[in-house]
């Protein structure tokens, strides 16, 4: 008896060691970013200095030289509104995926997915070169359109797993009691992949909100988000490692709260549907 | 839909026959048929092989740590203990974390003199590592790209161990079945379909990724890190505005790519059906 009690407390210590280890590496840049986004000039090429009386000097040169504001808001329109469009088609695609029973149904979905396997640096050229000829280069309906590309069928992918768990009775019930398909998609279908939803909003948002190699290319000024913005701070003399700390602080700290805030749905919309109980 | 998909490929097929480069004239534009192809599988100076090569190494070290690494975080994870939330909340911070700024982040890390991990290198093993030279950018590379993406993996995969059922695990329980057995012989067989889909999902990122070493390495130092997507970049829109050149390379990086997902589809599909 003492014997598996003494293996099971050192299996436990074993197992919050891993743990402390895991989350310890998780946030180590991110940690190191705050650090070094709030220490002066000097003291960012001494890593041993920990305990220092923190400045906000950075903080207010990235607001007031480097419009970081702007950016930020050009980042949100664009992340908000690429999610709920690609939530409603991409949803619609995938309930259609995973109700009906039609021919090429795997051909379609083999497609959809195909779209995100895209590479963007590949798609790049011809989007490119279409969007100077349309003369769209710069405006955020054109990142919106774009990040669609590989939003709907991620959209597509995580939804039909959670369509699918849905009984087709319950469906059925509702019809049966008066309502159109409208009704029953909107009063029954809808709640119950609410979860999933969620989920993928989640991902949308961070996709969108993080997406760099478009966002460099296609923006200049006008619709410039928030990853491309580690340009600017590229000088002569190297990087501004401070203010670069600080933009990032700043930048990510929208999508981590977010994410922190639905971190259950967000698990749950991992498992895909695809382990089947 | 499939337009959306269709149209982008069609026109790079197309830009890749033509001497089409930014800036030309449209009347100037001349057909050169398969030139580009020919050129880029012949000239073995022009670095393309060398970029596929790194590309496809890149892949499979980095999904297989990713794949290793996440199974293994996640096992970890699906244990009962206390502050859970806490943990996923940690495991979080790199999912959302803009890769470009973590990437920017990493090349402090890394630097030789005043970056953190060789501070903490030398403080406690007595040794530095300069992680930014020709034999190390690479590993650099792949460290950070698998900090960003193994708590996705995790993720998953810990939402996929927490919804499989119970009873096969009380019944191995029953018929005396250790840890190992148990993971090899239930566990895994039905996971199967999600670490299929986990590995569909991170091979085609992993070929295509770009912003990480571009921020990181910019291809260098030399072209140790070159990329197939940042060849792809620096030949199209680098100083040189290649880009029927480009297109050409981009072309066969969509087919290197969709014969990955060819395969990994097919299993999945196959799974769907049984």
């Amino acid at each position: 008896m003492r014997q598996k009690a003494i293996k099971k407390g050192l299996g436990r210590t074993f197992l919050y060691l891993a743990l402390f280890l895991i989350c310890l590496i998780s946030i180590f840049p991110y940690l190191w970013m705050v650090i070094v986004s709030l220490k002066e000039k000097v003291l960012v090429y001494q890593p041993g200095v920990i305990f220092f009386s923190p400045t906000f000097v950075n903080y207010v040169n990235v607001f007031k030289l480097h419009d970081l504001d702007s950016y930020m808001i050009n980042s949100a329109i664009i992340a908000i509104l690429n999610c709920l469009v690609s939530l409603v088609l991409g949803s619609m695609t995938a309930y259609s995926l995973a109700r009906h029973k039609f021919r090429g149904r795997e051909t379609t979905a083999f497609f959809l997915t195909f779209i995100k396997i895209l590479p963007s640096v590949a798609s790049m050229i011809p989007i490119f070169v279409i969007a100077s000829l349309l003369k769209v280069l710069d405006t955020h309906a054109l990142l919106i359109t774009v990040y669609l590309l590989f939003n709907i069928p991620f959209t597509v992918l995580i939804m039909r797993g959670f369509f699918e768990e849905i009984p087709v009775e319950l469906e059925e019930a509702a019809l049966i009691d008066g309502c159109n398909h409208f009704q029953t998609m909107l009063k029954v279908v809808v709640p119950l992949a609410a979860p999933g939803m969620a989920a993928t909003a989640i991902f949308c948002v961070i996709n969108a909100w993080n997406e760099f190699t478009f966002a460099m290319l296609l923006t200049t000024y006008e619709s410039s988000t928030v990853p491309t913005i580690v340009q600017i701070f590229k000088t002569v003399s190297g990087i501004v490692w401070g203010e670069m700390a600080a933009v990032g602080t700043v930048a990510t700290l929208p999508v981590i709260v977010f994410a922190m805030i639905v971190q259950k749905h967000m698990v749950r919309g991992l498992s895909f549907g695809a382990v089947k109980g | 839909m499939s337009l959306l998909f269709i149209v982008p490929i069609l026109f790079v097929f197309l830009i890749s026959l033509t001497n089409y480069n930014l800036g030309t004239p449209l009347d100037q534009v001349k057909f050169l048929g398969l030139d580009h192809y020919i050129r880029l599988f012949t000239d073995t100076q022009s670095g393309f092989f060398h970029s596929i090569y790194l590309s496809l190494m890149f892949t499979i070290f980095g999904v297989l740590l990713q794949l290793v690494i996440g199974m293994a975080c996640a096992l970890l994870l699906n244990f009962e203990f206390r502050l859970k939330a806490l943990v996923i909340g940690c495991l979080i911070i790199p999912i959302a974390m803009t890769p470009s700024v973590s990437s920017q982040i990493w090349k402090l890390l890394f630097n030789k003199e005043f970056g953190a991990i060789n501070y903490l290198l030398e403080h406690t093993l007595g040794f530095t590592v300069s992680w930014m030279d020709a034999d190390h950018a690479f590993l650099s590379v792949l460290i950070a790209t698998v900090w960003q993406y193994t708590p996705f993996v995790t993720l998953m995969l810990y939402a996929g161990l927490r919804s499989l059922p119970e009873s096969p695990y009380e019944a191995a329980k029953i018929e005396g079945a250790n840890r190992f057995q148990t993971f090899f012989y239930i566990t895994l067989p039905m996971m199967r379909q999600l670490i299929v889909l986990c590995l569909l999902l991170r091979t085609i990122d992993m070929l295509k990724v770009f912003d990480i070493p571009y921020v990181l390495t910019q291809g260098g130092p030399g072209n140790a890190t070159q990329l197939l997507g940042l060849l792809i970049y620096d030949t199209g829109f680098g100083e040189a505005n290649f880009v029927g050149r480009a297109s050409a390379m981009a072309v066969v990086l969509i087919i290197i790519v969709s014969l990955f997902s060819l395969v990994l589809f097919r299993t999945m599909a196959k799974g769907r059906e049984d």
